[in-house]
């Protein structure tokens, strides 16, 4: 297994996912923007507890379509 | 005493001890079934294992008063963390640490570094896990002693010997066979509790509407960022870094059952931070947390008003699982540590696996007494000592974990010195006080990463046996 090989796993490549969204909450962090009544920060990571269990079933297919071609 | 709730709470606690008895001889056959249940749990148990050991007190109870104390966007943070940590460790570890075939996470060190990284990770890990029963311990004090009618300490000690009892005796068989039934009593109380307050609010809307009648700032971000960026780092991290939940792994039948394991445990997770969500809300309606000597104790007060008595003895049951699900892994975690990690593997290899598994017992019982002598009087708030020990872990096991799967040129200098300089830097910052609550490890665990990495560049490189070996944890990418 190459270097370059590892960067093309498919949970390398969705941790980056993971990071990025993570980034995008914390760095903008919309402190002064409200939906509800409630910080649009907290809305935020509502509606990443969903994406989280996406990429989590992202995940298990793609490493099972791997895995069957072998 | 509040009798219909004291009957099912014991009636619960006497049902966990005899799955212990009866899983006792199956576990004392061998290390594997004490320490791993044979390596033989299905997608199904597995699932419910490793939601069981990662929702504990802080989950449920800590999440809940923090929400209530600090606004809901503390309390999201906490979910937008802790439900990260499955997605996280299965892209980064599950699969690849149960192909390594190895029984704790002390023993995977030695198989990828050796002999001195396994010793110094073996003694963080019983440092670690008995630093995290505490908020576990003291948890079950608050309810314990709220319910049962007795004093604070009386409550730690018999909770706390009741779970070490049916953990002890039936090792992992039991601790995995209890936490299915902990990890559907609590998933099905909170969902319960969720629907009767939906009902009595009149739906979702009119729920924050209360909460905010009574809290005008709980939709607010209350806090410095970096206390919301510290907390979510130090939950993100849990599934890598903690002994008790990676030792889930190692119970799996394989790397592809592990994987779908921590899949569905995510989905449970979910669904109990929404229904915990308006726990929280319902929690700020009541505008009682000022008077609260503890604010953690919110999501009991939740409870007594919303449900009758019957259910909410079902949902109190339901918190003393994720407490006990989370404290007899962590049990475990520090018994294998000692038994097998530093006895069986530096001081006596010849050691029989029948007296390895009984002086498992006898360091989980021991582990637990030392745990309740410090939950007698504890350091914190639930929440603040679950992100001390988890903040610990990260900065001591986080990236050597990493490291050691994803990159072959990581070596046994370069571990070591990550190891001890992020835990060392780690206890400093703790001890100064000079950074928001829980902030420690955003200054730890870089320094750990960059002393592995400058570390293993300036030494030796790994055997071409142990690179094969990183090889073999990723082989699903053979034939690409």
């Amino acid at each position: 297994m190459t270097s370059r090989s590892k960067f093309r796993d498919p949970g390398f490549i969705l941790t980056i996912v993971l990071i990025v969204y993570a980034a995008i909450v914390f760095i903008w962090w919309p402190t002064d923007i409200y939906m509800l009544e409630i910080s649009l920060v907290a809305w935020l990571m509502f509606a990443g507890l969903f994406f989280w269990f996406l990429l989590a079933i992202i995940y298990s297919v793609w490493i099972e379509k791997i895995e069957s071609r072998r | 005493m509040q009798v219909t709730e004291s009957i099912i709470l014991l009636i619960y606690l006497i049902a966990m001890t005899l799955m212990g008895i009866y899983f006792y001889r199956r576990a004392r056959r061998s290390e594997n079934d004490y320490f791993t249940a044979g390596q033989s749990i299905n997608t199904f148990i597995g699932a419910f294992a490793i939601f069981a050991a990662v929702a504990s007190s802080s989950s449920l109870m800590g999440a809940v008063g923090s929400g209530v104390a600090l606004g809901v966007p503390y309390f999201f943070t906490y979910a937008f963390g802790v439900i990260a940590i499955l997605p996280f460790s299965m892209f980064l570890v599950s699969g690849q640490i149960r192909r390594a075939g190895v029984k704790t996470l002390p023993e995977f060190f030695n198989q990828r570094f050796g002999k001195p990284v396994q010793i110094v990770s073996a003694a963080v890990v019983v440092i670690g896990m008995t630093f995290y029963m505490v908020p576990q311990l003291t948890a079950s004090g608050l309810i314990g002693s709220h319910v049962l009618g007795i004093d604070y300490k009386t409550a730690v000690v018999v909770l706390g010997l009741g779970f070490t009892l049916y953990a002890a005796l039936g090792g992992m068989w039991a601790i995995t066979y209890t936490d299915l039934i902990q990890g559907s009593s609590m998933l099905i109380g909170i969902v319960i509790l969720a629907l009767f307050i939906m009902v009595d609010h009149n739906g979702v809307v009119s729920l924050i509407n209360d909460a905010m009648a009574v809290d005008p700032a709980f939709g607010d971000i209350t806090q410095p960022w970096m206390s919301y960026f510290g907390l979510f780092i130090a939950f993100l991290w849990f599934g890598i870094i903690s002994p008790s939940v990676v030792m889930r792994n190692f119970a799996s039948r394989d790397a592809r059952t592990a994987r779908h394991s921590a899949m569905w445990a995510c989905l449970l997770y979910l669904t109990l931070f929404i229904a915990g969500f308006f726990v929280t809300a319902a929690g700020a309606s009541m505008g009682i947390v000022e008077s609260l000597d503890n604010t953690d104790m919110i999501f009991v007060s939740v409870i007594e008003q919303y449900l009758p008595a019957i259910l909410g003895g079902i949902m109190l049951a339901g918190l003393m699982a994720a407490i006990m699900s989370s404290a007899d892994a962590m049990l475990l975690a520090i018994s294998a540590g000692i038994a097998h990690d530093i006895y069986k593997e530096h001081i006596n290899p010849k050691a029989s696996e029948r007296f390895v598994t009984g002086l498992g017992l006898i360091v989980m019982i021991a582990a637990s007494i030392v745990g309740i002598l410090i939950a007698i009087d504890p350091p914190g708030l639930i929440a603040v000592m679950v992100g001390w020990v988890g903040g610990f872990l990260l900065s001591a096991f986080g990236f050597p974990i990493v490291l050691g799967i994803w990159w072959k040129r990581a070596n046994m200098l370069g571990a070591l010195t990550g190891m001890l300089g992020g835990s060392i830097v780690f206890l400093i910052l703790i001890i100064g006080r000079w950074l928001p609550t829980n902030a420690e490890p955003i200054i730890a665990a870089p320094i750990s990463l960059l002393l592995m990495i400058v570390v293993s560049l300036m030494t030796e490189p790994p055997s071409q046996e142990t690179q094969a070996k990183v090889d073999y944890y990723h082989t699903h990418l053979e034939n690409r």
